[in-house]
Protein backbone atom coordinates (compact mmCIF):
# COMPACT_ATOMS: atom_id res chain seq x y z
CA UNK A 1 0.00 0.00 0.00
CA UNK A 2 1.19 3.37 -0.43
CA UNK A 3 1.52 5.86 1.76
CA UNK A 4 -0.75 8.46 0.01
CA UNK A 5 -3.08 6.31 0.84
CA UNK A 6 -2.90 5.35 4.10
CA UNK A 7 -2.87 9.33 5.90
CA UNK A 8 -5.99 8.28 8.21
CA UNK A 9 -4.76 8.22 11.82
CA UNK A 10 -1.14 9.18 11.14
CA UNK A 11 0.58 9.85 14.93
CA UNK A 12 3.06 12.76 15.55
CA UNK A 13 2.38 15.47 12.85
CA UNK A 14 1.50 18.68 14.77
CA UNK A 15 -0.71 21.22 15.23
CA UNK A 16 -2.93 21.83 11.81
CA UNK A 17 -2.00 24.82 9.62
CA UNK A 18 -5.19 26.62 9.31
CA UNK A 19 -5.24 28.33 6.13
CA UNK A 20 -8.50 29.39 5.01
CA UNK A 21 -7.70 30.60 1.56
CA UNK A 22 -8.42 28.14 -1.74
CA UNK A 23 -5.56 29.67 -3.39
CA UNK A 24 -2.44 30.72 -1.58
CA UNK A 25 -0.76 32.16 -5.38
CA UNK A 26 -2.34 33.29 -8.47
CA UNK A 27 -0.68 31.08 -10.57
CA UNK A 28 -2.72 28.21 -8.37
CA UNK A 29 -6.20 29.23 -10.02
CA UNK A 30 -4.80 28.85 -13.46
CA UNK A 31 -3.48 25.47 -13.25
CA UNK A 32 -7.04 25.12 -11.26
CA UNK A 33 -8.72 26.27 -14.20
CA UNK A 34 -6.59 24.28 -16.51
CA UNK A 35 -7.56 21.18 -15.14
CA UNK A 36 -11.39 21.20 -14.81
CA UNK A 37 -11.05 22.24 -18.60
CA UNK A 38 -9.46 19.04 -19.62
CA UNK A 39 -12.38 17.22 -17.71
CA UNK A 40 -14.92 19.07 -19.42
CA UNK A 41 -13.34 18.71 -22.61
CA UNK A 42 -12.53 14.94 -21.74
CA UNK A 43 -13.21 12.87 -24.45
CA UNK A 44 -15.17 10.12 -22.47
CA UNK A 45 -17.78 12.47 -21.82
CA UNK A 46 -19.58 11.84 -25.18
CA UNK A 47 -20.89 8.17 -23.17
CA UNK A 48 -21.58 9.92 -19.87
CA UNK A 49 -25.13 10.99 -18.89
CA UNK A 50 -25.33 14.18 -20.26
CA UNK A 51 -24.29 12.89 -23.58
CA UNK A 52 -22.08 15.29 -24.09
CA UNK A 53 -21.45 16.19 -28.31
CA UNK A 54 -17.85 15.79 -27.58
CA UNK A 55 -16.82 15.05 -30.90
CA UNK A 56 -18.21 18.15 -32.29
CA UNK A 57 -16.43 20.19 -29.55
CA UNK A 58 -13.65 22.44 -31.67
CA UNK A 59 -10.70 21.70 -29.39
CA UNK A 60 -7.77 19.52 -30.40
CA UNK A 61 -8.06 17.85 -26.90
CA UNK A 62 -8.71 14.52 -27.59
CA UNK A 63 -7.90 12.33 -25.05
CA UNK A 64 -9.49 11.38 -21.65
CA UNK A 65 -9.12 13.26 -18.59
CA UNK A 66 -10.68 13.04 -15.07
CA UNK A 67 -10.11 12.95 -11.36
CA UNK A 68 -9.15 9.60 -11.79
CA UNK A 69 -5.98 10.32 -13.87
CA UNK A 70 -5.00 13.45 -11.85
CA UNK A 71 -5.12 11.17 -8.81
CA UNK A 72 -2.67 8.31 -10.93
CA UNK A 73 -0.17 10.92 -11.22
CA UNK A 74 0.03 11.85 -7.49
CA UNK A 75 -0.25 8.23 -6.43
CA UNK A 76 2.58 7.63 -9.00
CA UNK A 77 4.40 10.22 -7.11
CA UNK A 78 7.42 8.32 -4.77
CA UNK A 79 5.58 8.82 -1.02
CA UNK A 80 8.18 10.85 0.53
CA UNK A 81 8.26 13.10 -2.22
CA UNK A 82 4.06 13.63 -2.45
CA UNK A 83 4.57 15.43 1.24
CA UNK A 84 6.91 17.84 -0.36
CA UNK A 85 5.18 19.89 -2.88
CA UNK A 86 2.11 21.94 -1.96
CA UNK A 87 -0.88 20.87 -3.03
CA UNK A 88 -1.08 22.85 -6.89
CA UNK A 89 2.72 21.87 -7.57
CA UNK A 90 1.67 18.16 -7.57
CA UNK A 91 -1.27 19.27 -10.23
CA UNK A 92 0.63 21.33 -11.96
CA UNK A 93 3.23 18.86 -12.46
CA UNK A 94 1.00 16.01 -13.14
CA UNK A 95 -0.61 18.39 -16.04
CA UNK A 96 2.46 19.48 -17.58
CA UNK A 97 3.90 15.91 -17.45
CA UNK A 98 0.27 14.97 -18.93
CA UNK A 99 0.67 17.07 -22.09
CA UNK A 100 4.23 16.19 -22.79
CA UNK A 101 3.82 12.76 -22.33
CA UNK A 102 0.71 12.57 -24.71
CA UNK A 103 2.24 14.91 -27.43
CA UNK A 104 0.80 17.57 -27.29
CA UNK A 105 3.39 19.35 -26.05
CA UNK A 106 7.48 18.96 -25.88
CA UNK A 107 9.10 19.58 -22.77
CA UNK A 108 11.34 22.02 -24.79
CA UNK A 109 8.67 23.77 -26.21
CA UNK A 110 7.40 24.40 -22.43
CA UNK A 111 10.80 25.30 -21.06
CA UNK A 112 11.26 27.66 -23.47
CA UNK A 113 8.23 29.43 -22.78
CA UNK A 114 8.67 29.09 -19.41
CA UNK A 115 11.77 31.03 -19.88
CA UNK A 116 10.20 33.91 -21.82
CA UNK A 117 7.69 34.22 -18.96
CA UNK A 118 10.38 34.37 -16.26
CA UNK A 119 12.26 37.01 -18.19
CA UNK A 120 8.50 39.18 -18.29
CA UNK A 121 5.89 37.66 -16.25
CA UNK A 122 3.56 40.65 -17.65
CA UNK A 123 3.80 39.41 -20.81
CA UNK A 124 0.09 38.80 -21.81
CA UNK A 125 -1.39 35.42 -22.60
CA UNK A 126 -1.88 35.04 -26.83
CA UNK A 127 -5.57 35.24 -28.12
CA UNK A 128 -8.03 33.05 -30.05
CA UNK A 129 -10.08 30.13 -29.61
CA UNK A 130 -13.56 28.99 -30.58
CA UNK A 131 -16.34 29.74 -27.77
CA UNK A 132 -17.67 26.52 -28.22
CA UNK A 133 -14.52 25.30 -26.05
CA UNK A 134 -15.57 27.34 -23.60
CA UNK A 135 -19.09 26.29 -23.74
CA UNK A 136 -18.72 22.75 -23.04
CA UNK A 137 -16.72 23.39 -19.98
CA UNK A 138 -19.07 25.34 -18.58
CA UNK A 139 -22.02 23.01 -19.61
CA UNK A 140 -19.88 20.43 -17.67
CA UNK A 141 -19.70 22.29 -14.54
CA UNK A 142 -23.39 22.80 -14.46
CA UNK A 143 -24.64 18.96 -15.80
CA UNK A 144 -21.48 17.23 -14.20
CA UNK A 145 -20.55 13.51 -14.84
CA UNK A 146 -22.33 10.89 -12.70
CA UNK A 147 -21.29 7.90 -12.51
CA UNK A 148 -24.49 6.20 -11.59
CA UNK A 149 -25.95 3.73 -13.78
CA UNK A 150 -29.54 2.18 -13.23
CA UNK A 151 -31.16 0.93 -10.42
CA UNK A 152 -28.88 -1.40 -8.10
CA UNK A 153 -28.83 -5.30 -9.00
CA UNK A 154 -28.96 -7.31 -6.09
CA UNK A 155 -26.17 -5.71 -4.01
CA UNK A 156 -24.29 -8.52 -1.84
CA UNK A 157 -24.82 -7.08 1.30
CA UNK A 158 -27.77 -5.24 3.05
CA UNK A 159 -28.16 -2.64 5.72
CA UNK A 160 -26.73 -4.31 9.40
CA UNK A 161 -24.37 -6.77 7.60
CA UNK A 162 -20.71 -7.17 9.06
CA UNK A 163 -18.15 -6.74 6.12
CA UNK A 164 -14.94 -7.34 5.91
CA UNK A 165 -12.45 -4.59 4.34
CA UNK A 166 -10.53 -6.82 1.70
CA UNK A 167 -6.39 -5.45 1.38
CA UNK A 168 -6.50 -5.04 -2.33
CA UNK A 169 -3.59 -4.91 -4.29
CA UNK A 170 -1.49 -1.89 -5.30
CA UNK A 171 -2.79 -0.76 -8.23
CA UNK A 172 -2.06 2.59 -10.68
CA UNK A 173 -5.32 4.45 -8.50
CA UNK A 174 -7.44 3.51 -5.43
CA UNK A 175 -10.68 4.69 -3.93
CA UNK A 176 -9.64 2.69 -0.38
CA UNK A 177 -8.38 4.37 2.29
CA UNK A 178 -5.64 2.64 4.09
CA UNK A 179 -7.07 2.81 7.53
CA UNK A 180 -9.59 0.38 6.44
CA UNK A 181 -8.61 -1.97 4.93
CA UNK A 182 -8.51 -5.43 7.03
CA UNK A 183 -10.86 -3.89 9.21
CA UNK A 184 -14.49 -4.82 9.92
CA UNK A 185 -17.59 -2.72 9.96
CA UNK A 186 -21.36 -2.59 9.87
CA UNK A 187 -23.09 -1.57 6.62
CA UNK A 188 -25.30 1.43 7.66
CA UNK A 189 -26.79 2.23 3.85
CA UNK A 190 -26.89 0.65 0.57
CA UNK A 191 -27.04 2.95 -2.39
CA UNK A 192 -30.19 3.11 -4.70
CA UNK A 193 -28.20 2.60 -7.56
CA UNK A 194 -24.94 0.81 -9.16
CA UNK A 195 -21.85 2.98 -9.39
CA UNK A 196 -19.33 2.79 -12.09
CA UNK A 197 -15.43 4.19 -11.78
CA UNK A 198 -13.66 6.58 -14.64
CA UNK A 199 -11.74 3.99 -15.20
CA UNK A 200 -10.64 -0.01 -14.17
CA UNK A 201 -7.90 0.21 -11.31
CA UNK A 202 -6.87 -3.60 -12.81
CA UNK A 203 -6.46 -5.59 -9.53
CA UNK A 204 -7.41 -2.75 -7.22
CA UNK A 205 -11.42 -3.48 -8.71
CA UNK A 206 -13.25 -0.74 -9.53
CA UNK A 207 -14.59 0.26 -12.35
CA UNK A 208 -17.49 -1.24 -13.95
CA UNK A 209 -20.53 -0.52 -12.13
CA UNK A 210 -21.47 -2.21 -8.72
CA UNK A 211 -23.38 -1.60 -5.76
CA UNK A 212 -21.67 0.73 -3.19
CA UNK A 213 -22.07 1.07 0.77
CA UNK A 214 -21.98 3.25 3.33
CA UNK A 215 -19.91 1.55 6.60
CA UNK A 216 -19.87 2.29 9.94
CA UNK A 217 -16.24 1.50 11.57
CA UNK A 218 -15.78 1.96 15.52
CA UNK A 219 -12.57 3.53 15.52
CA UNK A 220 -11.22 1.19 18.20
CA UNK A 221 -11.43 -1.37 15.51
CA UNK A 222 -9.37 1.05 13.67
CA UNK A 223 -6.92 2.47 15.84
CA UNK A 224 -7.30 0.61 19.44
CA UNK A 225 -6.35 2.41 22.15
CA UNK A 226 -5.68 5.32 20.46
CA UNK A 227 -8.88 6.19 19.31
CA UNK A 228 -11.07 8.97 20.68
CA UNK A 229 -14.22 7.66 22.68
CA UNK A 230 -17.91 8.80 21.64
CA UNK A 231 -16.89 8.95 18.07
CA UNK A 232 -17.62 6.91 14.50
CA UNK A 233 -15.64 6.66 11.30
CA UNK A 234 -18.07 6.30 8.12
CA UNK A 235 -16.39 5.58 4.53
CA UNK A 236 -17.79 4.92 1.49
CA UNK A 237 -16.90 1.86 -0.24
CA UNK A 238 -17.19 -0.20 -3.59
CA UNK A 239 -18.77 -4.08 -3.15
CA UNK A 240 -15.82 -4.81 -4.72
CA UNK A 241 -13.72 -3.71 -1.83
CA UNK A 242 -16.20 -5.71 0.85
CA UNK A 243 -16.57 -8.88 2.17
CA UNK A 244 -18.35 -10.91 4.56
CA UNK A 245 -16.95 -10.71 7.77
CA UNK A 246 -15.93 -14.42 9.58
CA UNK A 247 -15.01 -15.25 12.51
CA UNK A 248 -11.59 -14.55 12.23
CA UNK A 249 -12.35 -11.66 9.27
CA UNK A 250 -8.87 -9.65 9.44
CA UNK A 251 -6.95 -13.03 7.62
CA UNK A 252 -9.71 -14.48 5.83
CA UNK A 253 -10.21 -10.66 4.01
CA UNK A 254 -6.17 -11.18 2.51
CA UNK A 255 -6.58 -14.47 1.77
CA UNK A 256 -9.72 -13.27 -0.44
CA UNK A 257 -8.09 -10.61 -1.63
CA UNK A 258 -4.75 -12.42 -2.43
CA UNK B 1 2.10 21.71 6.43
CA UNK B 2 4.11 24.67 4.99
CA UNK B 3 2.38 26.66 2.56
CA UNK B 4 5.14 29.80 1.88
CA UNK B 5 8.18 29.20 -0.33
CA UNK B 6 10.86 31.12 -1.59
CA UNK B 7 9.95 33.44 -4.14
CA UNK B 8 12.02 32.07 -6.42
CA UNK B 9 9.89 29.01 -6.21
CA UNK B 10 6.37 30.68 -6.67
CA UNK B 11 8.13 32.52 -9.81
CA UNK B 12 9.45 29.87 -11.24
CA UNK B 13 5.74 27.67 -10.92
CA UNK B 14 3.91 31.30 -12.01
CA UNK B 15 6.14 31.05 -15.16
CA UNK B 16 5.34 27.73 -16.14
CA UNK B 17 1.77 27.52 -15.62
CA UNK B 18 1.58 30.81 -18.01
CA UNK B 19 3.54 28.61 -20.32
CA UNK B 20 1.34 26.11 -20.41
CA UNK B 21 -1.36 28.19 -20.68
CA UNK B 22 -0.48 30.11 -23.42
CA UNK B 23 0.70 26.69 -25.76
CA UNK B 24 -2.71 25.18 -24.94
CA UNK B 25 -3.97 28.06 -26.47
CA UNK B 26 -2.26 28.55 -29.38
CA UNK B 27 -2.69 24.98 -29.82
CA UNK B 28 -6.34 24.82 -29.79
CA UNK B 29 -6.27 22.63 -26.74
CA UNK B 30 -8.44 25.07 -24.62
CA UNK B 31 -9.01 29.32 -25.41
CA UNK B 32 -8.06 32.76 -23.89
CA UNK B 33 -11.21 32.81 -21.85
CA UNK B 34 -11.52 29.11 -21.19
CA UNK B 35 -9.71 29.59 -17.48
CA UNK B 36 -11.35 32.86 -16.93
CA UNK B 37 -14.85 31.68 -17.67
CA UNK B 38 -13.90 28.58 -15.20
CA UNK B 39 -13.15 30.88 -12.29
CA UNK B 40 -15.48 33.41 -13.23
CA UNK B 41 -18.42 29.96 -12.73
CA UNK B 42 -16.82 29.67 -8.63
CA UNK B 43 -16.33 33.28 -7.68
CA UNK B 44 -20.04 34.32 -9.08
CA UNK B 45 -22.59 31.07 -8.78
CA UNK B 46 -20.94 28.12 -6.90
CA UNK B 47 -20.22 29.95 -3.52
CA UNK B 48 -21.20 29.16 0.01
CA UNK B 49 -23.85 31.31 -0.13
CA UNK B 50 -25.21 28.41 -1.81
CA UNK B 51 -24.98 25.90 1.24
CA UNK B 52 -25.73 29.16 3.79
CA UNK B 53 -29.26 29.25 2.05
CA UNK B 54 -29.61 25.26 2.30
CA UNK B 55 -28.92 25.48 5.76
CA UNK B 56 -31.34 28.68 6.78
CA UNK B 57 -34.15 26.87 4.88
CA UNK B 58 -33.46 23.76 6.71
CA UNK B 59 -33.27 25.43 10.15
CA UNK B 60 -36.92 27.45 9.42
CA UNK B 61 -38.63 24.40 7.84
CA UNK B 62 -38.66 21.21 9.48
CA UNK B 63 -40.31 19.43 6.52
CA UNK B 64 -37.19 20.74 4.58
CA UNK B 65 -34.93 19.90 7.36
CA UNK B 66 -36.04 16.11 6.81
CA UNK B 67 -36.27 15.95 2.69
CA UNK B 68 -32.34 17.09 2.73
CA UNK B 69 -31.46 14.26 5.38
CA UNK B 70 -33.49 11.73 2.98
CA UNK B 71 -33.26 12.71 -0.25
CA UNK B 72 -30.80 15.73 -0.15
CA UNK B 73 -31.15 16.38 -3.82
CA UNK B 74 -34.52 16.56 -4.33
CA UNK B 75 -34.19 19.05 -0.93
CA UNK B 76 -31.80 21.20 -2.63
CA UNK B 77 -34.08 21.06 -6.02
CA UNK B 78 -37.14 22.93 -4.52
CA UNK B 79 -34.89 26.11 -3.46
CA UNK B 80 -34.30 28.99 -6.31
CA UNK B 81 -30.68 27.88 -6.53
CA UNK B 82 -28.47 28.66 -9.60
CA UNK B 83 -28.42 26.02 -12.22
CA UNK B 84 -26.02 23.30 -11.99
CA UNK B 85 -26.28 22.39 -8.04
CA UNK B 86 -26.34 18.84 -9.52
CA UNK B 87 -23.26 19.59 -11.65
CA UNK B 88 -19.77 18.61 -11.42
CA UNK B 89 -18.25 17.55 -8.13
CA UNK B 90 -22.64 17.63 -7.02
CA UNK B 91 -23.60 15.10 -9.18
CA UNK B 92 -24.40 12.97 -5.15
CA UNK B 93 -24.21 15.35 -2.26
CA UNK B 94 -25.46 14.19 0.93
CA UNK B 95 -26.05 16.65 3.67
CA UNK B 96 -25.28 15.17 6.91
CA UNK B 97 -27.13 17.49 10.24
CA UNK B 98 -25.96 17.99 13.55
CA UNK B 99 -28.75 17.61 16.41
CA UNK B 100 -28.43 17.70 20.25
CA UNK B 101 -25.90 14.25 21.06
CA UNK B 102 -24.45 14.61 17.38
CA UNK B 103 -21.69 16.45 15.45
CA UNK B 104 -20.34 15.54 12.23
CA UNK B 105 -17.18 16.55 10.45
CA UNK B 106 -16.39 15.59 6.45
CA UNK B 107 -13.37 14.85 5.51
CA UNK B 108 -11.35 13.45 2.30
CA UNK B 109 -8.36 11.55 3.37
CA UNK B 110 -7.52 10.34 -0.15
CA UNK B 111 -7.81 13.71 -1.79
CA UNK B 112 -9.91 16.70 -1.52
CA UNK B 113 -13.31 15.14 -2.58
CA UNK B 114 -15.46 18.11 -2.04
CA UNK B 115 -19.09 19.67 -2.63
CA UNK B 116 -18.35 22.50 -4.91
CA UNK B 117 -22.17 23.29 -5.81
CA UNK B 118 -22.81 23.92 -2.46
CA UNK B 119 -19.39 25.55 -0.98
CA UNK B 120 -17.79 25.94 -3.83
CA UNK B 121 -13.80 25.20 -3.58
CA UNK B 122 -12.11 23.73 -0.97
CA UNK B 123 -9.97 25.28 2.00
CA UNK B 124 -6.71 24.49 1.70
CA UNK B 125 -6.87 23.57 5.51
CA UNK B 126 -8.90 20.41 3.88
CA UNK B 127 -6.70 19.52 1.80
CA UNK B 128 -3.53 19.70 4.07
CA UNK B 129 -2.56 16.07 4.72
CA UNK B 130 -2.04 17.12 8.36
CA UNK B 131 -5.33 17.97 8.64
CA UNK B 132 -6.91 14.77 6.50
CA UNK B 133 -4.69 12.80 8.37
CA UNK B 134 -5.60 13.81 12.09
CA UNK B 135 -8.97 14.57 12.24
CA UNK B 136 -9.71 10.73 10.72
CA UNK B 137 -8.60 9.55 14.57
CA UNK B 138 -8.40 12.84 16.67
CA UNK B 139 -11.38 14.65 15.70
CA UNK B 140 -12.50 16.31 19.11
CA UNK B 141 -8.61 17.13 19.35
CA UNK B 142 -8.84 18.78 16.21
CA UNK B 143 -11.82 20.31 16.96
CA UNK B 144 -10.49 21.60 20.26
CA UNK B 145 -7.23 23.00 18.48
CA UNK B 146 -9.67 24.90 16.30
CA UNK B 147 -11.51 26.31 19.01
CA UNK B 148 -14.79 24.14 18.66
CA UNK B 149 -15.30 22.08 22.10
CA UNK B 150 -17.60 19.50 21.41
CA UNK B 151 -19.23 17.51 24.83
CA UNK B 152 -18.07 13.96 25.90
CA UNK B 153 -21.46 12.16 25.57
CA UNK B 154 -21.87 13.86 21.63
CA UNK B 155 -20.83 11.17 19.20
CA UNK B 156 -18.39 12.32 16.95
CA UNK B 157 -19.11 11.49 12.96
CA UNK B 158 -16.34 11.31 10.69
CA UNK B 159 -17.59 11.48 7.51
CA UNK B 160 -14.28 9.92 4.65
CA UNK B 161 -15.51 11.34 1.24
CA UNK B 162 -14.14 8.26 -0.69
CA UNK B 163 -16.83 7.29 -2.66
CA UNK B 164 -19.26 8.93 -5.32
CA UNK B 165 -21.23 11.08 -2.73
CA UNK B 166 -19.83 14.43 -1.51
CA UNK B 167 -20.84 15.33 1.90
CA UNK B 168 -21.73 18.71 3.94
CA UNK B 169 -22.96 19.89 7.24
CA UNK B 170 -25.78 21.56 8.48
CA UNK B 171 -24.51 23.07 11.31
CA UNK B 172 -27.26 23.57 14.87
CA UNK B 173 -29.10 26.19 14.79
CA UNK B 174 -27.69 28.71 17.41
CA UNK B 175 -29.93 29.96 20.30
CA UNK B 176 -31.59 33.43 20.54
CA UNK B 177 -32.16 33.15 16.71
CA UNK B 178 -36.38 33.09 17.08
CA UNK B 179 -37.86 34.79 14.64
CA UNK B 180 -34.92 35.75 11.88
CA UNK B 181 -35.88 35.87 8.30
CA UNK B 182 -33.66 32.90 6.75
CA UNK B 183 -31.32 35.87 4.90
CA UNK B 184 -30.15 37.04 8.32
CA UNK B 185 -29.92 33.13 9.59
CA UNK B 186 -28.16 32.82 6.36
CA UNK B 187 -25.08 35.75 7.85
CA UNK B 188 -24.09 33.14 10.44
CA UNK B 189 -23.55 30.35 8.32
CA UNK B 190 -20.03 29.59 7.81
CA UNK B 191 -18.23 27.57 5.29
CA UNK B 192 -16.40 25.82 8.44
CA UNK B 193 -19.80 25.19 10.19
CA UNK B 194 -20.53 23.29 7.31
CA UNK B 195 -17.41 21.16 6.85
CA UNK B 196 -17.79 20.52 10.70
CA UNK B 197 -14.63 21.88 12.14
CA UNK B 198 -17.23 24.95 13.18
CA UNK B 199 -20.34 25.94 14.84
CA UNK B 200 -22.35 28.34 13.13
CA UNK B 201 -21.85 32.02 14.62
CA UNK B 202 -24.08 33.12 17.66
CA UNK B 203 -26.44 36.16 16.55
CA UNK B 204 -23.93 38.54 18.98
CA UNK B 205 -21.20 38.07 16.33
CA UNK B 206 -23.21 38.45 13.34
Amino acid sequence: MKLQHNLGGLENLGPIHFEPRVFVEDWEQRIFGIHVAMMGLSDHLGGAGPRYPIDEVPTEFSSIWTWADLRKGAEAMHPFAYFQYRYYEKWLGGISGFFTSEGYLSEDELEARTAVYRRDPGLPLPEGGDRRVDDQVIRYLREGDSPRQGPARSPAFAVGDRVTVKDVPPADHTRLPGNVRGRTGTVERVFEGDYGYFCSTGPDGIGDPMPVYIVRFEPTDIWGELAEPAAVFYAELYQAYLTPAGPTSASSAREESA
Amino acid sequence: MEFSYPDEREAANAARVRALEALLIEKGVITDTTVDKVLGYFESTMTPVNGRRIVARAWVDPEFARLLAADTPAAIAQLDLPDGMAGAEGEHLMAVLNEPGVHNLVICTLCSCFPWPVLGLPPYWYKDPVFRARAAREPRAVLAELGVAIAEDTELRVWDSSGHSRWFVVPSRPPGTEGWTEEQLAGLVTTESMIGVALADQPAAA
